[in-house]
């Protein structure tokens, strides 16, 4: 049962060991507010990715739980992933097919009606200026509009947790404000947003609650101002949180 | 559009229909893609081996079982290239959604593994009955194509594409790059469907050898789809048909265990 509480998204415990004894995650819980703008935060490797395949079902959890507005994601693994939209940090599409189609194959596999997804790919396609390239093959495209096709089809289905990998990865600025717009557009209507990003411009811009990961661990979780509130803002609480020190940083 | 869900959530559909015709649609555009290498070549090749053995060679050589060597040897013709084509199909379509990674696209997706292994082995199916289609107007070119029961054939023909379409599918789990791809076909399906009775009955193997054939699984493939086409099989009626159903539900099993624990899709 999901009311106005149950939250977006809630992990507990969350360990994730690959075969060759690497650790991932360790022991990581955390919770999305329904409706909420949430910034992932780490380095390279700290584990955000592979929170991320954990949640969608790209990676197998080794232990814990996670829920997607109240669902188990392992136990009702269908019924959860109808309520995520996935934008991965690596273009993981077929190279040799359109962006129409890459779009409209997402929602069939969504179980979208040939109708409803082609108004809903026509819009899709619209609204991320990708009218003029919907027929070339994804490979022929350029990075920013990869980019865009990931975000298409990530929203195909109208998911109500917008996962972004690094969405804005290789995007140009003009397109990383529209996008900015967009995002919010999305998260004033209701729509929860989890997102990563390197840019610590775009998450204090876009997100209203923020988790620091490092070495797998989670190291740091609150709201947006009390990151800012700190010394050297959101830079040197992210620095400080994942043991870098702002001020030997800054002096390099 | 969709915000935050307000009370249950609602189990989806037993069967998510239309997920599972996308991924035939989908994965059909990609065997249209390549359609020299998924027909042509399959078609080039029975028509060089019925050509050369069956009516060259076939002239010459004394009917088998009442049945000229062309009508014999074609049941042998059509399975290696189902064999083939089954194979093929399969396993470059697991293998290539692993390595450019769009296999994720299925796994984020309320897809059971039941609905991606279905999808799979249908493309499969619709693939090698294509492929013998083209094969049987290559043979009624030579006055050979003869289909004694046709439910028969059909049961072969397809039972074969599925035993074969889900071993493609563990293959294409397993490998880690092209050349473990195409281990089992060089090793394994090529050498045993030549000694499965493709061009001689079990009579004319040395007698020290021909228990070999009988312990071959392409031995009763061929002695099945022979019998669906020209009346004319070497193995126990019955056996044949056991042998093939239990090896799909065997393999049918171990697929989706593999699903299901994610070897070699999930990290």
């Amino acid at each position: 049962m999901t009311n106005d509480l149950t939250p977006a998204l809630s992990i507990s415990h969350l360990r994730k060991v690959y075969h060759r004894g690497t650790v991932g995650i360790e022991d990581l819980s955390l919770e999305v507010g329904p409706g909420d703008f949430f910034g992932f935060l780490g380095p390279n490797g700290a584990g955000k990715s592979t929170t991320i395949h954990c949640i969608t079902g790209i990676a197998n959890p080794t232990s814990g739980s996670i829920h997607i507005f109240g669902v188990d994601a392992v136990k009702r693994y269908r019924d959860a992933r109808r309520l995520i939209g996935l934008s991965p940090q690596e273009f993981n599409v077929d190279a040799f097919a359109t962006p129409r189609d890459i779009v409209d194959w997402m929602g069939g596999y969504f179980g979208m009606t040939a109708s409803a997804r082609r108004e809903r790919v026509d819009m899709l396609l619209e609204r991320f200026d990708l009218i003029p390239h919907a027929k070339k093959n994804f490979r022929e495209l350029s990075g920013g509009l990869k980019r865009r096709v990931m975000l298409a089809r990530a929203m195909v289905h109208d998911p109500a947790l917008l996962i972004l990998d690094e969405p804005t990865a290789g995007v140009d600025v003009e397109l990383r404000r529209e996008l900015w717009r967009y995002l919010l557009e999305l998260n004033r209507d209701g729509k929860t947003i989890f997102l990563t990003s390197h840019y610590l411009e775009e998450v204090e811009r876009l997100c209203r609650t923020i988790a620091i990961v490092a070495g797998g661990k989670l190291v740091r979780h609150g709201s947006k101002g009390e990151f800012v509130g700190e010394p050297g803002g959101l830079e040197g609480a992210y620095l400080r949180a994942t043991g870098a020190e702002p001020d030997r940083m800054a002096a390099a | 559009m969709k915000a935050t869900p307000s009370g249950p959530i609602a189990h989806g559909p037993l069967v998510n229909w239309i997920g599972l015709w996308t991924i035939i649609r989908r994965e059909w555009s990609r065997v249209m893609r390549v359609p020299i290498q998924a027909f042509l070549a399959p078609w080039i090749s029975a028509l060089l081996f019925i050509f050369i053995f069956g009516f060259v060679v076939g002239r010459r050589i004394a009917l088998i079982g009442g049945h000229r060597y062309l009508e014999f040897v074609l049941p042998g013709i059509l399975m290696m290239n189902i064999v083939n084509a089954s194979f093929l199909q399969s396993s470059s379509q697991v293998y290539f959604s692993r390595f450019l990674r769009y296999v994720e696209e299925a796994l984020v997706a309320p897809l059971s593994y039941a609905e991606m292994i279905a999808g799979s082995l249908a493309v499969v199916v619709l693939r090698a009955v294509i492929t013998a289609i083209g094969i049987l107007l290559i043979a009624a070119a030579f006055g050979a194509t003869r289909i004694e029961s046709v439910p028969e054939f059909l049961f072969w023909v397809a039972a074969v594409a599925v035993i074969f379409g889900l071993l493609g599918i563990v293959i294409g789990l397993w490998a880690n790059n092209f050349e473990q791809l195409t281990i089992l076909n060089v090793f394994f399906i090529t050498p045993l469907s030549f000694v499965g009775g493709v061009f001689n009955t079990v009579g004319m193997l040395p007698g020290w050898l021909r228990w070999m054939a009988f312990v071959n699984p392409f031995f009763y493939f061929i002695s099945g789809l022979r019998h669906s086409m020209i009346g004319f099989s070497e193995a126990p009626p019955g056996l044949g048909v056991g042998i093939t159903l239990g090896l799909a539900a065997v393999m049918s099993v171990v697929v989706w265990r593999l699903y299901a624990i994610g070897y070699g899709l999930r990290e």
